[in-house]
């Protein structure tokens, strides 16, 4: 404890001599003052290093940088700790460009040494994503203080690293971990790192407190003096909160959805859904291959045409969420296709097809009896596993719905397979392989969430994986993951229903916002409050 | 030592093997759960893989069978130690020293706001059962009991917070705003006014009935028409004999209350954002945090101990019919 | 009985308990299907489709078919808890209050251990562990409902075994067992009795608490489930939770009129 104090302290002792270098330009640029956003969740630990979470970047992402960040434009990303990036012919090794005059919160500047640390020491052994992604690292060459060169023992894409670089690259001081116990590191709850924010304080169940970081290597930039994520974890409350002023901004849709149509409506509050396209969220019915009634396809496709994905759209997203074609999200610029085997709202080939499948309904209309878990994460899935065992029981098929909270349903879907269907919200992340292939692939071992643990294997969907994982020609990829989408939905190991993104509400009052496709999770650098 | 203080030690320690029940179940109660703190965890960062959940796993101890967990579990806490939380990943004891201060406030308000008021309520409803006062009252405290806790909450804030913004819609004070003293005082005052209210309104309810329903039970007591045959005055009756008799459930009820209202808050603080105890054992129980429900149940436990046992005493106190043999 | 008829409003809470009681049992002939079925369009006006008098939710299920349906469900849950709490506290409380010692020190250690633990917390994890059958949640509710009733019905058998009639029957040599089951339980009972009222009350609006907090169960519908689920939409569609909030408070408040009228008719017989 001591420790972190006098770090601070002699960090405010640095920063307060910054503050007294910037003051011209500081007092000419825009002053955003404070800024208070509503947080629905606490983290059980900060890091986005180690939890490559959206609930963790929502609050790190302003203090803890990744090499590059999405963006709008062609390229679809923004360089941020990174300049550049090249990958070798050969796909064994991808070259980084790293940023000069970057320091670190506490004065130390920022360096090639501190990415191979990242790299080597926390993505790759204890990111929940980075373990996956960064398997074949071996090695992180530091021939100058601002190259990196990453080694691979196979050939790996530049294009899917590049696109998980938002993600899995946040970049953690090694003066403050090397050598320590990383997941213990105290520097893992007041964060230390390159952003446009400094740590200030947490309250646990009231806020987090971020303050201007006066040396941030963007001229002029941050423009808010403050930033407090207020944590309110019932959902009417952040409603309230807004429209009382409390606070300015309620991000990944923490106002229902039934809300936003009234709440658009208050003087000097919008709705705003943009700047979630790159964090595309999936509604998903897994399914348990293990049980004899869903191993048979014909009784996949009854359960795909016996969902009404126009009422799943109008009425539980309440228009704001796509109809899914299959595992690529339509807003996906890259890898979608709509080429794919489709499957129309039409109970009664449903019917005919359970009828088919040997499954006739007896006397009082059912066939056989199902399990369905619901993911208790959000509104939205609870919600449409009460409409998925309506409509299951319009064909026929007897559901019960087995109510979860988060951690039982972690056990009884992704480790005990104690479960018939299940709803699951998986996140699309810009390339199929970072967190959707694992969605369908075998031989993944019990215990890993949003992935396939309901016994489906199909050799030849298992080794069009593994050939994209090695492909290294951004054509031929796009053609694999295609193909991909095309056998998803043909033998439906998993039924995709919609795609959604969040909502924000923010205040009229500020400005530069939802400016990047992962703007609630990115660094907030130009984020100003006006009058 | 007087009687008085050796009585209280002898009560504590007494409690001891109570305590050791509620540990002993509570550890068993969430262990037996489907889903562990790492299954918690994974589930709320979007999932990790096998060697990462083992990884953890081993960390924690949570690889270990039930069973040495619980004896090391016992063995910390008798040595004091309240271990470290998983879930917030933050040593229980400050977590506990945080959040205390919050749930006093707002229990002791809500209590002290309920009980005086109910009992004051319910002596004017139950000096003359049947009348108008009465029947206002009753059927009042009726509705109010009968309106669940958090849409009553939910109500309040819209009125109070939303739409007339008289008060702040939640929080127990304004952000880092560095008041202190008084300031701060009046601040955290301002901020529990509306969930105060949602929480005592509720208890009021039930004091004001079980007290005028204890004075129209007294009515009819031979005590009552010994007194009135004596010539004193209603006023004298009424609260020197009605009152002080219909009195003694309504003490039980509080000290029973202690505990009951902490869990009624768990719904208030969650409406109000109180980060208080009743949330962070939400909290604990949604990441199968043992270590931190027991610091907060055990926690709890004392403090409805010494509620109970200040209870025992009033009782001796007002009723002159329950000495020693009472406990 | 003849308590109940001297007053109009027990007498009117009775009624209401009676036409629940019989909507209750007849559900499935005055609403026959699912009530969570999705009949209609959603969020339909009450008052406004003669196919669906009180509206639709969010969904398009039809208000009315679950009112009739959670009435079943939530008077269940009322009723199962305050016969398994009050039946479980009298019990210990009596045993405990007439036989003093060490039976009067185990028990009134498990009550304490009981007691001091919130009851809602209880609840809440033992419905996070076992899940939310009905089953379930009526221990969950009941365990923290018990020791109410254990620790009144103990202080009154207290009072009472110090009063002059008890005295005076031992006195006159009756058999302990007659002291205590026609002597003391007569009198130590109506207060006791008094909490069914609160009881009932208490297990229906824990049972919307716990489907606040998400832990209701999502086979059957229950008003506590209509009101936490209409909640979110406390501003712009208020009659989902209102309609279902009122059924509750009707519900409560006729339980309580009826408990009390029962509970003086009960004062009113007993021995002088």
């Amino acid at each position: 404890m001591t420790l972190v104090l006098s770090r601070r302290g002699l960090f405010l002792s640095t920063a307060a001599l910054a503050a007294l270098q910037f003051l011209p330009r500081s007092a000419s640029a825009q002053s955003g003052g404070r800024i208070t956003v509503a947080a629905d969740s606490e983290p059980a630990q900060l890091n986005p290093a180690i939890a490559a979470s959206n609930g963790v970047f929502y609050i790190s992402s302003k203090v803890i940088e990744p090499l590059a960040e999405a963006s709008y434009d062609e390229a679809g990303l923004r360089p941020l700790l990174a300049t550049g990036w090249e990958g070798a012919e050969d796909g064994l090794s991808i070259t980084f460009k790293l940023r000069e005059g970057v320091t670190w919160h506490d004065g130390t500047p920022f360096t090639s040494a501190d990415v191979a640390f990242s790299a080597l020491q926390v993505w790759k052994p204890l990111q929940n994503i980075g373990r996956t992604l960064f398997a074949n690292l071996t090695a992180v060459e530091t021939p100058d203080a601002h190259t990196a060169v990453f080694r691979f023992s196979a050939p790996t894409p530049l294009q899917l690293i590049a696109k998980a670089l938002p993600v899995v690259s946040s970049v953690l001081p090694k003066h403050i971990y090397d050598g320590s116990e990383i997941a213990e590191n105290p520097a893992n709850r007041a964060l230390i790192g390159t952003g446009p924010f400094v740590w200030g304080d947490y309250k646990p169940g009231e806020y987090y407190l971020l303050k201007r970081n006066p040396a941030y290597w963007q001229p002029d930039l941050p423009l808010a003096e403050e930033l407090v994520f207020r944590v309110l974890p019932d959902r009417a409350a952040a409603a309230g909160s807004l429209e009382a002023g409390e606070v300015q901004l309620a991000a990944f849709s923490s106002v229902p959805l039934v809300e936003l149509d009234r709440i658009g409506k208050v003087p000097g509050l919008t709705v705003i859904t943009k700047g979630y396209e790159a964090l595309t969220y999936q509604l998903v019915v897994e399914i348990n291959h293990r049980n004899a009634h869903l191993a048979n396809l014909k009784v996949r496709q009854a359960i795909a045409h016996a969902i009404d994905r126009q009422f799943v759209l109008d009425t539980i997203f309440l228009g704001y969420a796509a109809k899914a074609t299959g595992p690529v999200p339509a807003n996906d610029p890259t890898f979608y296709t709509p080429d794919v085997t489709t499957y129309a709202f039409d109970p009664e080939k449903a019917k005919a097809l359970l009828d088919e499948a040997g499954f006739p309904a007896d006397a009082s209309g059912k066939r056989f009896a199902l399990r369905l878990l619901p993911a208790p994460y959000f509104n939205e899935t609870r919600q449409f596993g009460d409409y998925l065992r309506q409509a299951l029981a319009a064909v026929g098929i007897d559901a019960t719905i087995v109510a979860n909270d988060s951690a039982a349903h972690q056990k009884a879907v992704y480790t005990d397979h104690d479960f018939d269907l299940a709803v699951a919200p998986p996140v699309f992340r810009a390339d199929p392989a970072i967190s959707t292939t694992n969605l369908v692939r075998s031989g993944i071992p019990a215990g890993v969430n949003f992935s396939n643990q309901g016994g489906y294997v199909n050799p030849e969907l298992d080794s069009l994986i593994d050939t994209a994982l090695t492909t290294l020609d951004p054509a031929a990829r796009v053609a694999l993951y295609h193909r991909f989408q095309q056998l998803v939905t043909a033998d439906l190991p998993l039924i995709n229903v919609v795609d959604w993104s969040f909502t924000s509400v923010a205040s009229d009052k500020l400005g530069n916002i939802a400016n990047n496709p992962r703007w609630a999770v990115s660094n907030w650098a130009d984020l100003t409050l006006g009058t | 030592m007087t009687p008085a203080l050796r009585r209280i030690l002898g009560r504590l320690i007494g409690s001891i093997p109570v305590l050791l029940i509620v540990v002993i179940g509570v550890f068993l109660l969430l262990n037996s759960a489907g889903g562990d703190a790492v299954d918690a965890y994974l589930a709320s960062i979007g999932g990790g893989d096998a060697g990462l959940a083992a990884k953890l796993r081993a960390e924690h101890g949570l690889d270990q069978s039930i069973w040495r967990r619980l004896i090391f579990t016992l063995g910390r806490l008798a040595q004091g130690d309240l271990g470290w939380s998983v879930a917030l990943n933050r040593p229980i004891a400050a977590v506990i020293a945080e959040r205390l201060p919050n749930t006093l406030w707002l229990m002791g308000s809500a209590t002290a706001l309920s009980f005086l008021a109910g009992s004051a309520l319910g002596i004017l409803a139950g000096r003359r059962p049947g009348s108008a006062v009465d029947r206002l009252l009753s059927g009042g405290s009726l509705l109010l009991y009968s309106i669940p806790g958090f849409w009553l909450g939910l109500v309040l804030s819209v009125i109070f917070a939303v739409q007339l913004r008289w008060l702040p819609v939640s929080g127990i004070e304004t952000i880092a705003s560095g008041k202190t003293g008084m300031d701060r005082a009046l601040d955290i005052a301002w901020h529990l006014v509306l969930p105060v209210s949602t929480l005592g309104m509720i208890y009021l309810a039930l004091f004001l009935r079980v007290m005028r329903s204890g004075m129209a039970e007294a009515w009819s007591q031979d005590y009552i028409l010994a007194a009135r045959a004596r010539g004193l005055s209603e006023s004298r009756i009424v609260l020197n004999h009605a009152a002080r008799n219909a009195l003694l459930p309504l003490i039980t009820l509080l000290g029973l209350q202690a505990a009951s209202m902490l869990g009624g808050s768990v719904v208030v603080e969650s409406v109000f954002g109180v980060p208080g105890f009743g949330r962070l054992a939400q909290e604990a129980v949604a990441g199968r945090d043992t270590p931190l429900l027991l610091g907060v149940i055990l926690v709890s436990a004392v403090l409805v101990i010494l509620t109970n046992l200040l209870v025992d005493l009033a009782y001796g106190v007002i009723d002159p019919r329950v000495g020693r043999g009472g406990t | 009985m003849a308590g109940l008829l001297k007053r109009p409003e027990a007498l009117a809470g009775g009624a209401v308990l009676l036409a629940l009681a019989l909507i209750a049992l007849a559900a499935p002939l005055l609403s026959p299907g699912d009530p969570l079925a999705i009949a209609g369009k959603p969020l339909i006006l009450p008052l406004t489709d003669a196919a669906h008098p009180l509206g639709t939710d969010r969904l398009g299920r039809d208000l009315l078919a679950g009112l009739i349906h959670g009435a079943r469900t939530s008077m269940t849950v009322g009723l199962l808890v305050a016969v398994v709490a009050l039946s479980a506290g009298m019990i210990v409380g009596t045993v405990a209050g007439l036989a003093g010692g060490w039976t009067e020190a185990v028990l009134m250690r498990l009550v304490e251990a009981f007691q001091i633990v919130p009851g809602f917390l209880l609840a809440l994890a033992l419905v996070s562990v076992a899940g939310p059958s009905l089953a379930g949640v009526v221990l969950a509710i009941a365990l923290g409902a018990w020791t109410g009733p254990a620790r009144l019905a103990r202080s009154r058998v207290l009072a009472l075994r110090e009063s002059e009639f008890v005295a005076a029957a031992r006195v006159l040599g009756l058999h302990p067992a007659e002291i205590a089951f026609r002597q003391i339980m007569p009198l130590a009972l109506p207060p006791v009795l008094s909490l069914t009222a609160i009881i009932v009350a208490g297990a229906i609006l824990t049972e919307a608490a716990l489907s606040f907090l998400g832990l209701g169960n999502p086979n059957v519908v229950t008003w506590g489930g209509m009101i936490a689920e209409g909640r979110n939409q406390l501003r712009s569609a208020a009659w989902l939770s209102i309609i279902p909030g009122l059924a509750l408070v009707i519900t409560v408040v006729s339980t309580y009129l009826v408990g009390e009228a029962l509970t003086d008719s009960l004062t009113e017989r007993r021995p002088r």
